[in-house]
């Protein structure tokens, strides 16, 4: 259903940062303003449901932690070494996507264009090695570009002239 | 009863026009499509449709959710046969006879058999909900502000509890959920709560956007991440379900089309938990339990028809209580909310041919996955060779439109990023993602009754435990707490065993 479970080291670090936001929250809700000019009773002061769940979250936190320590979390811990380029597929969607969706749009650029260049370097990039490998790189920015075209303009169409639909 | 049948029937003719059969059939297509690609979810399909239809008409655009929900539950048996790749979380259960018989060469027929079942099971459950609502709806009349609140804790316990393979860690992901729900004013006194004076948060997280950044760009990411691997697809032969299948386990299918739609009815929970429950009944009470995992038909009928009887089932609450059954059908809701619909306790009073409307809806859907289950396999064939690659970054130029669309505002874009890599991360951490939703869902329920119900008791609890529903929401909240806890688990296994003891001696005695 799931992905597969992560080891107790990793539960005890996401436990902490766990801890940590329930912590910030309950923080956040106790300082909440409690608009005692309003004179408004005590149970109904804004701060008092993020507050109780700030504790709750707290509760599974310390919960999480205890279980990932006595799984022995700390027996033989180390950060795992991370080599980026390992993971470069991950950084390079994250970067296409946040740069399209911050970058891209919505500042000037017509939304199929901003689309199509999209659609187009996100192909490419990914299929940048094989094509290489197999010798058909303009074959490859040819499909990426026609790709892009194509998606970027019947994306354009379906929503804004079919279906009415506003784009950034 | 005929009342009911009248209204069903008047919500099919008015379904009886050229537009409305082009939405449904499209909307099937593009569900089963997005269904039996590894990757995309139900739910993602939903909520883009959400988008895409804002400016129809509430009748037609809830038609076009509904055909793309039914469809992408059944599409996912596509994947999981052909490619032991469960197109939905909802079909993983059909990966383990689906792709057995696929293997022994008999991949047509493990579609025949996912056919019938998912037809049949939508009847099932489509048949519950046109007798289920009203009683439900009658019953949810007696809810006040204290029952609500157990009901909305109980949706977010149960569903951490049973959609993930952590209780803890789903209760967690629900918590916060009911967290980002109090995000922006509240209600009570318009009071900006953690808007750090951003003037955008201020109106609150949208659901929309939210889920399609929680169920699309983390699966875009989690899709891309690794390296394509070669796409094997199984051979196949005539798709047409054999009537052998379906008269030979009758009793599988309506046994698993009952605890599809029970497991629907449960807040939060939704298709996969109902697929694997339906199957382990039927392993349980199969006289051919040897051939589970092995290619059983009855196995795979079970998975189908119970996966896809959750769907009718999951709207049920949806309608009578505005608490969803599912992921899917939280986007459903959000849905109705925004073309006007008020689903809830009055349904039944101000609306009750909506609740037909939706029945018919379902009716339509499932006559939908016949004609495509029959037909279109082999173009499903290509389309499950295409390459992720020139899917995944068209996926994501939807999910930042599908969050633009509905409020016009780029703020949604950035809440749709925001939700995808926080729900790609707490995927990779094990971390279950329908809980966070319902929580989201849930979260302006569960305070609004809490705050109220302590303002009409004037800060008196004794309510919230008093009152009969309250307090039996309250214990199945607790027992599902505890059944978590191994001490507890422990002293209640001792305690059956001693009372077992006590009973056999006394019965001894007797003899």
């Amino acid at each position: 259903m799931e992905d597969e479970k992560p080891s107790p080291f990793v539960d005890l670090i996401a436990g902490g940062f766990w801890l940590a936001l329930a912590i910030a929250i309950m923080v956040g809700a106790w300082t909440m303003d409690r608009l005692a000019h309003l004179k408004i009773p005590i149970f109904t002061v804004p701060g008092l449901v993020p507050g109780l769940l700030g504790a709750a979250i707290a509760m599974a936190s310390i919960v999480l932690i205890v279980r990932s320590l006595r799984a022995g979390a700390l027996a033989g811990a180390h950060w795992p070494s991370v080599d980026l380029r390992e993971h470069w597929r991950l950084i390079a969607v994250l970067v296409l996507c946040l740069g399209y969706a911050i970058g891209l749009i919505g500042h000037g650029l017509p939304f199929w264009l901003a689309s199509a260049i999209f659609v187009a370097v996100f192909i490419f990039v990914f299929q940048f090695a094989e094509r290489r490998r197999d010798g058909t790189l303009p074959r490859g920015v040819l499909v990426a570009i026609t790709t892009g075209l194509i998606s970027g303009l019947v994306i354009h169409y379906a929503f804004q002239d079919l279906f009415l639909v506003r784009l950034p | 009863m005929l009342d009911g049948l009248i209204g069903f029937g008047t919500a099919i003719l008015g379904f009886m026009n050229p537009a409305s059969i082009v939405y449904a059939l499209v909307a099937c297509f593009v569900g089963f499509i997005i269904g039996a690609l590894p990757g995309l979810t139900a739910t993602m399909g939903v909520a883009l449709m959400t988008t895409l239809t804002i400016k129809l008409p509430s009748a037609d655009a809830l038609l076009i959710l509904i055909c793309t929900y039914v469809g992408a539950i059944y599409g996912g048996s596509r994947s999981a046969i052909l490619l032991n790749i469960p197109g939905t979380p909802a079909s993983a259960a059909s990966c383990l006879d689906g792709h057995a018989l696929a293997r022994q060469g008999l991949a047509g027929r493990a579609m025949g058999i996912a056919t019938s079942g998912s037809v049949l099971g939508t009847w099932i459950g489509m048949i519950a909900l046109a007798f289920f609502t009203p009683v439900l709806g009658e019953m949810a009349l007696k809810f006040g502000a204290y029952e609500f609140f157990w009901l909305a804790i109980f949706g977010v316990v149960i569903s951490g509890n049973l959609t993930g393979n952590d209780p803890i860690k789903g209760w967690m992901a629900g918590f916060l959920g009911l967290f980002i729900a109090g995000i922006g004013q509240e209600a009570l006194y318009a009071f900006n709560r953690f808007t750090f004076e951003v003037h955008d948060l201020s109106g609150g997280i949208s659901l929309v956007p939210a889920l399609v950044g929680a169920f699309g760009l983390a699966e875009v990411i989690t899709v891309m991440k690794d390296p394509p691997r070669p796409v094997m697809v199984s051979a196949y032969d005539t798709v047409i379900p054999k009537l052998i299948d379906v008269t030979k386990y009758w009793r599988t299918i309506i046994r698993s089309g009952l605890i599809g739609t029970g497991i629907g009815i449960v807040p939060g929970v939704g298709e996969d938990v109902a697929a694997w429950s339906s199957y382990a009944a039927a392993r349980r009470a199969s006289k051919e339990k040897e051939l589970f995992g092995k290619g059983s038909i009855e196995g795979l009928m079970a998975a189908e028809t119970g996966d896809n009887a959750c769907v009718p089932g999951a709207v049920i609450p949806v309608l009578t209580l505005a608490v969803p059954g599912s992921a899917p059908a939280a986007v459903l809701l959000a849905a109705m909310l925004i073309h006007g619909v008020n689903p809830g306790p009055l349904i039944m009073v101000e609306n009750p041919q909506f609740v037909y409307e939706v029945v018919a809806m379902m009716f339509i859907a499932s006559i939908g996955i016949l004609i495509y289950g029959l037909t279109l396999t082999k173009l499903l064939v290509r389309v499950l060779q295409f390459p992720a690659v020139l899917i995944m970054p068209i996926i994501f130029v939807l999910c930042a439109v599908g969050s633009y669309a509905i409020a016009s505002r780029l703020f949604d874009v950035y809440v749709m990023l925001a939700f995808g890599v926080i729900g790609f991360m707490l995927r990779q951490l094990n971390f279950p993602m329908a809980p966070l939703v319902l929580g989201i869902v849930l979260g302006d329920l569960m305070e609004k009754s809490l705050r109220r119900g302590l303002v009409l008791s004037d800060g008196d609890l004794l309510p919230f435990f008093s009152r009969p529903i309250a307090f039996v929401m309250f214990s199945l909240v607790a027992v599902t707490i505890l059944m978590n806890v191994p001490a507890f688990n422990r002293l209640t296994s001792r305690a059956w065993s001693s009372l077992g003891g006590l009973f056999r001696r006394s019965a001894g005695k007797g003899v």
